[in-house]
């Protein structure tokens, strides 16, 4: 009960949190999230096709497989919201062609009486919702199977489809999308591309100004990460009660000595003067972190601290995490191409990349259990990768690999050594040395692209060695949550500000005559920056002033959304010294830049995945769907339209379908008519993959997303690896069993660790949970 | 004085079949009135009628004086009388503060961008949660790991936190270890002090004659009789539920057989 007394229960009850319950940092929160294990997933499969295939990793490579993607997770979103509310829509996939056919046989002359697409379009619309009224209404009313009505609209449509089309045009393939009247209007929505060869600001003038250079996004996403790892503190940690003046001192020099080795590394060139710039930077960053660590956070208790992992299980993990290291130092030295040919045939490549994965999957798991805070960093950090060498180069992307496993490595073997002498400097100076070394590796190249990387790299190594070092100095894991900040209006305003700039930039371009997508992008990326900004400015701001309380969940905040940002940037826009890089001014001055093709369904895929984030975790149709799917008959006893509600998922669904079919007609301006058949199980397993449960009620729209990421970058990878495409499924299979595994073990480990008695209690973690929660009715009685 | 509640001679039938005849019974604020009846002695028929679910046929149902019928669940939830099912009407894969404002979250922002108001809702479940003396150690845990007593305690204090002033438990004890039991009845008696008229229905005496007021003993869809507490003693009401007049009968007859 409540009044349990501890030895530390102020600290707590000040915090106002409840001493029973051991503070969740938001890693923690992460991995009880249903979507880690796609997320993992994800993570480790781009990994792998990014270290077998070159262009896999570049811009070309991920429009290609978001691509896939997208056509998938737009209908697996809501498939899975459909799926929490415990209901299945077999007719999903054949709808998406049903839809196609409806509009092209509408709006086309049949008989000398065409419609034009204007009211074609808005007709299929109309269609597609009525039948989605149709299967919720049928399953509602009957209370059968979803399974079994919808298995009947699946085969109604696909009959239809066929003879519809049989009848009309005599053909199995209905075409001439574009001669149908108002084609110009809606190809300009559906059939909207973005070519992502222009530069985020128009002005060319302006690309050389350091702004809008690489610099930029690489210091953004810099920045984002230290502020994630500093807000990470602050949400883990305890606060000092009285500041520490002599570690600000400390700090404050840090930040003086990075600035100097900042400054030198951007006005000389040559090897040696990278190097001293950046051992300047990495001290000077270092003892930043770590004074100001040791200035604003309590000393460890661990006194609270549950079971350890025995030394020799970090003793394993740290040599095998060195082997790695070793192996990627010894790539990195012989070869200075961008793929890693000497490894021998695809097998070589492929058990190192698997290597790569498992040792960072290793090290996230490892985390869960023990929860030593250093370990969960290194593991995201390695898991955040993908994002990092989407600002630099491959080589340099080794570096940070590099430098992280073999940080993990020297963490794992001195927490070994820990058991008899802790000391965080030594381990400090330890990390140190190994980015010196790493520097050093590559410090060999004088070219200037390459010392910006190196500059990012190491930065961002010293950063992950602070972070981890101190974090294992600082580790009172189990301290109280600082109540929640109330940061929900400044946000709001934020949010406000960033729409609004969103629509001015939006109508600017529009009004210049550039496209839709184009408008909606350029829109969208500056009114994020608009909203960025002043969040960060004005969050740091007020954190200076007040010493609030939400410091932690602002920085996490900021950083989420700074890596976002420089991510999205990369992805979308050509930066300065790219453009100069990689166009060529032909005979007529005009400049030709090499096109990759964004289709709007990426948008819309990404724009469904946020909304139906949104809608299932923080309103109250959310509520309501996983109500439904987890106790119908609770939800409807009190009070919850669950008819309603579940008709609803159904016209969500066929609504989504609809925008699909829109999307693939207009791609193809012909159709087959039995396009979309049998894609109901793809939107299934991809939602399943997600971290969806098949029973309903529990779930995530994201991990659908996800899911569909994880199969367009296997179905297309394949073809980049030039891998034989026959093996496709198998692997496609293995992995998606795989994620699901993943999924299920994470879960229950995480469901577990937080208890402070789950640590005495008997593992019944081991035994893979599909819904963990049941599991543990019982064994925690007041 | 009009009663708060008041049922004179309700009665449910489903075609020829009798489910229910004549229950007739008080109920009060800062009262409980007890509810017994074996296995299909129309206790769950009795509640339904109550609750909305079913509309009694004959009878009349009187609420602050006015004849009433309750033609669904929202019906009568919104005349103050909320239900707490033996099943508890709970989402076990949600978490506590989920199932807590399930149907009736509080919502902030302007739509189209409403959603709920998360951090309000948790803090309110917490407190609620511990104005019955649970406290809870995360409202974000689902409920499907909480205890059977807590579960209960859950839906109690949503019942009560939504306004409830007639709340009717549904066999809370009979999933219940004894230790549990008595935490659920103190719930009970702290729901009472809390001015709510409690209808708590159960099949076993020793459980409701602590707690009662008034009680109702049903069997085999009739009323036996309606008893305020100070008319029964916790034996009579035993042998009332162990087969009431048929058993008493059985007794006399051994007695007078003993003495003669």
């Amino acid at each position: 009960m409540a009044d349990t007394t501890t030895d530390k229960p102020a600290a707590a009850a000040e915090a106002g949190g409840d001493e029973r319950l051991a503070h969740r940092g938001p890693i923690q929160t992460l991995l009880t999230r249903p979507e880690i294990g796609a997320l993992m997933g994800a993570v480790g499969v781009w990994l792998l096709f990014w270290l077998v295939s070159a262009p896999f990793g570049t811009v070309g490579g991920t429009a290609n497989f978001l691509d896939v993607a997208a056509y998938l997770g737009l209908m697996a979103v809501p498939v899975a919201l459909l799926m929490i509310g415990g209901e299945f829509d077999l007719s999903s996939g054949a709808m998406t062609g049903a839809t196609a056919l409806i509009a092209i046989l509408l709006a086309n002359d049949i008989n000398g009486a065409g419609l034009g697409l204007h009211i074609a379009v808005p007709l299929s619309l109309a269609f597609a919702l009525a039948i989605g009224w149709f299967n919720g209404t049928l399953v509602e009313k009957t209370s059968l199977p979803s399974f079994i009505v919808t298995l009947g609209t699946f085969f109604m449509l696909i009959g239809a489809k066929l003879g519809f089309s049989k009848l009309f045009t005599n053909k199995v393939l209905v075409e001439g999308l574009d001669e149908a009247e108002g084609y110009e209007f809606w190809n300009g929505i559906f059939g909207a591309e973005w070519l992502r060869n222009s530069h985020l600001w128009d002005v060319r003038s302006w690309s050389n100004l350091w702004l809008v250079r690489d610099e930029m996004w690489a210091l953004l996403l810099i920045g984002g990460i230290a502020a994630l790892m500093v807000g990470t503190f602050e949400l883990t940690y305890a606060r000092r009660p009285a500041p520490n003046p002599a570690a600000m001192v400390v700090a404050a020099a840090g930040v003086v000595v990075a600035l100097v080795g900042f400054i030198s590394l951007l006005a000389q060139d040559g090897s040696a003067s990278n190097w001293i710039g950046g051992i300047l930077v990495t001290v000077g960053v270092l003892a930043a972190v770590a004074g100001w660590c040791r200035s604003r956070y309590e000393a460890p208790d661990r006194s609270g601290r549950g079971a350890q992992a025995q030394w020799w299980q970090y003793l394993i993990g740290g040599v095998a995490a060195l082997v790695v290291a070793m192996v990627v130092a010894l790539a990195m030295d012989a070869t200075d191409s961008s793929q890693l040919g000497y490894l021998g045939g695809g097998i070589g490549k492929f058990v190192f990349a698997l290597g790569i994965a498992a040792v960072g999957a290793l090290a996230v798991v490892a985390a869960l259990g023990r929860v030593t805070p250093g370990y969960p960093v290194i593991g995201a950090v390695l898991v955040a990768l993908p994002a990092i060498s989407f600002l630099v180069t491959v080589q340099a992307a080794r570096v940070i690999l590099f430098g992280g496993l073999a940080l993990l490595g020297i963490m794992l073997l001195w927490s070994t050594a820990r058991r008899v002498q802790p000391a965080v400097w030594v381990s400090l100076a330890i990390s140190l040395a190994i980015v010196v070394l790493a520097f050093f590796i590559q410090s060999e190249s004088a070219s200037r692209k390459l010392r910006v990387e190196l500059f990012t790299v190491l930065l961002l190594v010293a950063l992950l060695m602070a972070a981890s070092a101190v974090a294992r100095y600082l580790s009172a894991i189990r301290t109280a949550a600082p109540p929640p900040p109330q940061f929900g209006r400044w946000m709001q305003l934020c949010g406000a500000l960033g729409v609004a700039s969103f629509v001015v930039f939006a109508v600017i371009e529009l009004a210049d005559g550039d496209g839709l997508l184009y408008a909606l992008l350029t829109g969208a990326a500056k009114g994020g920056i608009v909203a960025f900004v002043a969040y960060a400015v004005g969050t740091v701001g007020r954190t200076l002033m007040t010493g609030d309380e939400g410091v932690g969940r602002a920085l996490v905040s900021v950083g989420i959304g700074a890596v976002l940002l420089s991510v999205a940037a990369r992805l979308l826009f050509v930066t300065g010294s790219e453009l100069e890089k990689i166009c060529t001014v032909g005979t007529d001055g005009e400049m030709r830049c090499p096109q990759t093709q964004f289709g709007v369904v990426v948008l819309s895929f990404l724009i469904f995945a946020a909304v139906g984030s949104w809608l299932l975790m923080r309103t109250q149709f959310g509520s309501w769907i996983m109500a439904v799917g987890g106790n119908k008959d609770a939800a409807r006893s009190v009070g919850v339209p669950a008819a309603r509600t579940k008709t609803t998922l159904f016209m969500m669904v066929s609504g989504a379908a609809w925008i699909t079919g829109m999307l693939i007609a207009f791609r193809l301006t012909a159709v087959q008519a039995n396009v979309g058949d049998g894609n109901e199980f793809r939107y299934i397993i991809v939602a399943v993959v997600g971290g969806n449960l098949l029973t309903g009620g529990y779930g995530s729209a994201l991990g659908a997303g996800i899911g569909a990421v994880i199969w367009g970058m296997i179905s297309q990878g394949i073809g980049f690896a030039q891998w034989n495409s026959d093996w496709r499924f198998l692997v496609l299979g293995a992995l998606l069993l795989v994620a699901v595994l993943v999924n299920n073990y994470v879960r229950g480990r995480a469901e577990k660790a937080p208890t402070a008695s789950g640590a005495a209690k008997p593992d019944r973690a081991e035994i893979a949970i599909v819904v963990p929660s049941e599991s543990d009715s019982g064994s925690k009685g007041d | 004085m009009t009663d708060f509640l008041e049922l004179k001679g309700i009665s449910k039938f489903y075609g020829n079949i009798i489910a229910l005849t004549g229950v007739t019974t008080t109920v009060n604020p800062g009262e409980v009135t007890c509810v017994l009846g074996d296995n299909g002695a129309g206790k769950s028929t009795f509640i339904k009628i109550l609750a909305g679910v079913h509309q009694h046929d004959a009878g009349d149902l009187l609420l602050e004086g006015a004849n009433v019928k309750f033609a669904s669940p929202r019906e009568a939830l919104s005349a103050g009388i909320a239900t707490v099912y033996q099943d508890l009407a709970m989402v076990p894969l949600m978490s506590v503060w989920r199932n807590f404002f399930l149907g009736q979250e509080p919502k902030t922002g302007v739509w189209p961008f409403r959603q709920i108001d998360i951090d309000k809702a948790k803090m309110i479940a917490k407190e609620e949660m511990a104005k019955m003396g649970i406290d809870i150690r995360d409202t974000e845990q689902s409920v499907g790991t909480l205890s059977g007593g807590e579960r209960q305690s859950v839906a109690i204090a949503r019942a009560s936190y939504f306004g409830a002033r007639v709340l009717i438990l549904d066999e809370p004890t009979s999933a219940l270890g004894v230790k549990q039991s008595g935490v659920v009845l103190r719930r009970i008696v702290e729901a009472r002090d809390q001015g709510l008229a409690v209808i708590f229905i159960t099949h076993n005496p020793n459980h409701a004659y602590p707690v009662g007021d008034r009680f109702v003993i049903l069997q085999r869809g009739q009323s036996l009789g309606n008893w305020a507490k100070d008319e029964l003693t916790q034996s009579e009401l035993t042998q009332l539920m162990a087969g009431g007049a048929e058993l008493e009968e059985l007794q006399h007859e051994l007695a007078e057989a003993g003495s003669s």
